[in-house]
């Protein structure tokens, strides 16, 4: 579904050149649930980023359904994204001006969707990670678990094929963490091809196939 | 999406209420000053009250002689005869009037001294302006021929000098010529229609007037409709080189125009008098650019009130490209939150240029003056506002957008 060839990604800061990734060679499959691992700072958030079209790469190329991501226009990887993916963060990134509701229709706004249409999906969105109840309060009105309940929902809501977990229970304790885990087994159990980045071996043994990065490279 | 990005520019507002307010205030002081301008410039230049046909009439109110050679000039307002043996057989127009400038005279009552803004007219100039008659009537073209000393007041000029009694009636020793007030009319601040007190042009001392090539009168010309000033202007154009004065050793060229009030501003203001063009175009860039300006440094200060702003949600641009916003799509959020709030800011600006306006009419530094807010200056102060919500709204919105996703999302902007 995803596939990635001969990735390098540098960064320039000042003068100096760090190199994130090398010679990343990927093919994430559909349906799957990818758990990526590694110590800090070894390039598992670049990968992700990368497999979400959050960023470009130095080299290789990024194929998504068969086709190369090529010209990195703007309005054309924003589409994508829109379409394509789902994005969960570490620290859930809700927009605390806007209430719960608002949170999850987000992606549904870059979408031609009747408002209507889009309140109806993301009240749906919001019953399945079980907050039906709290649809009008602010993210800041919430626990963490909750938080990234909603920030489930709004990943799921636009109904993606892949799903991107950075992290996602990287600020929670372990039972919401659990909770969260959950969630992401239940989304993959019904056909979405998750990718999660996490620290924790027994979260990423929850998946289907586990990769590991070391000093930006894949390693067996 | 507007709701959404209505909900949230609410809230960014409510969260930072001191930058709010100071935003606000800059906003409104800027659209306030830009509105109080358009309205005197709009009731200057745009056909309404008194003047409210001068979409159809002219003036012609300098002529311009010059002996052979050019070396010698003189610019003066219009004598009576140019207007008698030039301007009232034009074919373009459908009636000539004649009228003096504004003279100062002394009014004598008992032991009062009392001094008025004076103009003799012809009937003519009561028909072409539509001057609100209060009390009795204004001049017929019968007092005019008869040389009858009638009098029209303004309405301030009848309440200071007959307080408490009906002017109408009542007899004015005006510069040692007894006249009889056969009416009473609003209060008037326009370029033709100032005065406070108005006589036939026959009741003038002297009737040497009549001969005069240069001297005091203005020609107001009108037109069958606005499409036929451009006739007018023509024909006036070539009337002036056919002028003969009556020394021709002195003068024998001659300059006039036929100008709208736009024209006449510019001609005075940018000392065109012997060329066609009146420079319009040039005093109208001028005022667009200097309002520009105007607005040009508040729209810099609220560019960076603004990016700082926008820098605050780094991570909600991160989170909304990540979502599937385009660059573009942020401009507009961005921007479109900036125009909402320079429309509340237009939106007291007008209340506020309504009340400078109320303060203007009624402290008397400029006499008469009635300007009104009307749909029109409503329509520029909207314009303005927008032109002031893009200018101050474009350049952080579009600079924000252009953040990095990865970078917007650790809220390094």
């Amino acid at each position: 579904m995803i596939r990635l060839q001969n990735i390098s990604k540098t960064y320039q800061t000042d003068k100096v050149e760090t190199l994130a990734l090398k010679d990343i060679n990927l093919h994430v499959k559909k349906g799957e649930f990818l758990s990526i691992m590694g110590p800090s700072g070894c390039g598992k958030s670049t990968l992700l980023n990368l497999i979400g079209l959050l960023d470009q790469p130095g080299t290789g190329a990024i194929s998504v359904d068969g086709m190369e991501v090529k010209s990195y226009r703007d309005k054309d990887v924003a589409r994508l994204r829109n379409q394509t993916f789902g994005f969960i963060f570490q620290s859930f990134h809700l927009i605390n001006d806007l209430q719960v509701i608002d949170n999850v229709e987000l992606p549904l706004l870059y979408r031609s969707l009747p408002a209507a249409e889009r309140r109806r999906r993301a009240k749906e969105a919001l019953e399945k990670v079980g907050l039906g109840a709290r649809m009008e309060h602010y993210p800041n009105q919430l626990s963490g678990g909750q938080q990234q309940r909603v920030a489930i929902a709004r990943a799921m809501v636009g109904k993606p094929q892949v799903l991107l977990a950075d992290e996602p229970t990287g600020n929670l304790d372990s039972q919401m963490g659990a909770e969260v885990m959950d969630h992401l087994v239940k989304l993959n159990q019904e056909g979405t091809t998750v990718v999660m980045v996490t620290h924790d071996e027994r979260e990423a043994k929850r998946g289907s196939q586990i990769i590991r990065v070391f000093d930006g490279q894949l390693v067996a | 999406m507007l709701k959404n990005y209505l909900l949230i520019a609410w809230k960014v507002y409510t969260r930072r209420k001191l930058f709010t307010a100071i935003n606000l205030l800059c906003i409104t002081i800027t659209l306030m000053v830009l509105l109080v301008v358009t309205a005197l410039l709009q009731n200057a230049f745009y056909p309404t009250g008194v003047e409210g046909k001068s979409d159809r009439f002219l003036q012609v109110t300098t002529l311009v002689s010059l002996n052979k050679d050019g070396s010698s000039s003189r610019t003066s307002p219009l004598g009576y005869k140019v207007i008698e043996q030039y301007l009232r057989p034009m074919k373009s127009a459908q009636l000539v009037a004649a009228v003096t400038g504004i003279k100062t005279v002394s009014v004598y009552q008992d032991d009062r001294v009392t001094e008025l803004q004076l103009r003799r007219a012809d009937a003519g100039y009561w028909k072409i302006l539509d001057f609100k008659v209060l009390d009795g009537r204004v001049p017929s073209a019968e007092d005019v021929a008869l040389g009858r000393f009638v009098a029209v007041l303004n309405e301030t000029s009848a309440r200071k000098l007959f307080p408490g009694s009906k002017a109408v009636g009542q007899k004015l020793n005006v510069g040692g010529q007894k006249f009889e007030i056969i009416g009473v009319v609003e209060d008037v601040m326009q370029l033709n229609s100032y005065a406070d007190i108005w006589a036939p042009i026959s009741t003038d001392p002297s009737t040497e007037y009549r001969d005069q090539m240069s001297g005091e009168f203005s020609a107001l010309l009108l037109a069958k409709s606005p499409a036929d000033i451009p006739r007018m202007q023509a024909e006036v154009a070539q009337i002036a080189p056919q002028i003969k004065f009556d020394d021709p050793k002195e003068w024998n060229q001659a300059f006039m125009w036929a100008d709208t009030k736009l024209d006449f501003f510019a001609r005075g203001l940018l000392d065109n008098e012997r060329a066609p063009n009146s420079g319009a175009a040039v005093l109208l860039t001028a005022i667009a650019v200097l309002m520009l300006m105007f607005m040009l440094l508040p729209a810099l200060n609220l560019v960076n009130l603004n990016t700082g702003r926008i820098m605050e949600r780094s991570t909600e641009i991160g989170v909304r490209k990540a979502f599937g916003a385009s660059s573009g799509t942020l401009v507009l959020q961005f921007v479109a939150e900036n125009v909402i709030l320079c429309l509340v800011g237009g939106l007291l600006g007008l209340i506020l240029a309504k009340g400078v306006l109320i303060w203007l009419e009624n402290s008397g530094l400029i006499p008469y003056l009635k300007v009104d807010i009307n749909f029109s200056v409503f329509f520029c102060g909207l314009i303005i506002t927008v032109v002031f919500g893009l200018l101050s709204g474009v350049i952080p919105a579009w600079k924000m957008s252009r953040l990095h996703p990865v970078q917007a999302l650790k809220g390094a902007a």
